[in-house]
C-alpha cells in the first residue's frame, strides 16, 4: 500500500472521494451513560442556562415536558468520549471519519476545527434515555484556502436512536483538517 | 422550586423582531467549564500551550458550547415552553479567553404549525475579531388561544 504522504494532491483528493463513495452508515457504540440530571446540571451551569424545565423536577413537572428533559442543544455531549481510555474494539470503531481523519492527517493535515454544525431533534431526551449514533461520511470537499490554513472540508451526517431504536435527533457536521499557516508559541 | 415562567405565545411575537442582546464574558473558565460539560476533551479546548503549538492563539471554545450558548439565547428570549426543533450554525472568528460575545437575534418568519406556533429566528454572536458564529433556530411556541 502506496504512502498517502508520497501521493500527489489528485491522489489525495481521489483516495477521499473513494471512502465518501464507500461510506455507508456506521453504528458507533451506545452512550456510555444514559441521558442523567448530573451531566444536564454541569452543562445548565457551563452554559448558564437557568430554564427549569432542564434542572428543576417540581417546574419541569409543571411544563409541557411533565418532567426533566435535557436542553436539545446538548445532544452531542451524550454520546461524545470524554476521557474514556477503554481501547476500541470491533464493536466500537474509535472514529466515525477514521478514514479521512488518517489520510489527512498522514499528507501533512493535522489541525481541526469544527466549521458546522445542523441538529433536527425529533423529541426531547429525558433521563433514562440511552443514546446511540449512526454516522456516515457524506462529502470531503477538494483543498480549500482558508483564514486558518490550507485544508479540506469534511461533512458526517449522524443519527441519534434512543434505546427503542426511535431517531431522536439527526445531524449534520463539518469540520476543517487544514495545515497550520503559522505556529504561534514556542 | 423556581417558578415556571410563562412562555411568550406565538402571537406576541413580531416578524422581524429583534431579541434581547445577550453578552457572554468568554473567560477562560467559561471555554474550559463548556467544553468539559461536553465531554469535548480536546487539548485545544482547555490547554494553551497545546493549543498553541496547534497554530492557535489560544484556547478556543468548542462548537457544541457556541450551540448551547445560542439554545439558550433563544429560550432565554422565549421562556422555558419553547420547544427547540432545529438549529444550524456556522463559525467563523474563535472565541478566544479575555474576550467576549455579543449576541443578536431577528425573527425571520412565523407560521401556525397544528396547535404550535412556529417560527425561525437568525442569530449571530460576534466578538473583537468579527463573528463567531451566525445561524438559525427553528422552534415552536404555543398559541394565545390554547394557554
Amino acid at each position: 500500500m502506496a504512502s498517502p504522504v508520497t501521493r500527489d494532491q489528485q491522489t489525495l483528493d481521489e483516495a477521499l472521494q473513494q471512502l465518501v463513495s464507500e461510506s455507508r452508515p456506521t453504528l458507533g457504540p451506545p452512550a456510555r451513560d444514559p441521558v442523567n440530571l448530573p451531566m444536564i446540571r454541569h452543562w445548565c451551569d457551563a452554559i448558564e442556562d437557568m430554564n427549569p424545565v432542564y434542572t428543576d423536577p417540581v417546574a419541569a413537572s409543571a411544563s409541557i415536558h411533565a418532567g426533566i428533559v435535557a436542553p436539545p442543544t446538548m445532544l452531542q455531549a451524550w454520546s461524545m468520549r470524554g476521557l474514556e481510555r477503554r481501547p476500541p474494539t470491533a464493536a466500537t470503531p474509535v472514529a466515525r471519519n477514521a478514514g479521512p481523519t488518517s489520510l489527512l492527517h498522514r499528507a501533512g493535515y493535522t489541525s481541526v476545527v469544527a466549521t458546522d454544525c445542523e441538529q433536527e431533534y425529533k423529541r426531547y431526551l429525558r433521563p433514562g434515555d440511552l443514546v446511540t449514533t449512526e454516522s456516515e461520511l457524506e462529502s470531503v470537499s477538494g483543498e480549500k484556502r482558508t483564514a486558518l490554513g490550507d485544508g479540506y472540508f469534511v461533512t458526517t451526517k449522524t443519527s441519534y436512536r434512543d434505546q427503542t431504536g426511535e431517531i431522536v435527533a439527526e445531524m449534520r457536521f463539518r469540520i476543517l483538517w487544514f495545515k497550520p499557516r503559522k505556529v504561534s508559541g514556542s | 422550586m423556581t417558578a415556571l415562567r410563562p412562555t411568550r405565545s406565538f402571537e406576541e411575537v413580531r416578524l422581524g423582531e429583534q431579541l434581547p442582546e445577550l453578552v457572554i464574558e468568554l473567560t477562560p473558565t467559561r471555554i474550559i467549564s463548556t467544553a468539559i460539560a461536553s465531554r469535548d476533551y480536546q487539548d485545544v479546548h482547555h490547554d494553551r500551550d497545546l493549543a498553541q503549538k496547534k497554530g492557535s492563539k489560544d484556547i478556543f471554545m468548542n462548537i457544541l458550547s457556541t450551540n448551547g450558548l445560542v439554545g439558550r439565547f433563544v429560550t432565554d428570549w422565549t421562556g422555558p415552553e419553547a420547544l427547540l426543533e432545529h438549529v444550524a450554525i456556522r463559525l467563523g472568528v474563535p472565541n478566544y479567553p479575555y474576550d467576549s460575545m455579543r449576541m443578536t437575534g431577528v425573527v425571520e418568519s412565523k407560521q401556525v404549525a397544528g396547535d404550535r406556533g412556529r417560527i425561525v429566528v437568525s442569530i449571530r454572536g460576534e466578538n473583537a475579531l468579527g463573528d463567531h458564529v451566525k445561524g438559525t433556530v427553528r422552534l415552536s411556541l404555543p398559541l394565545q388561544n390554547a394557554r
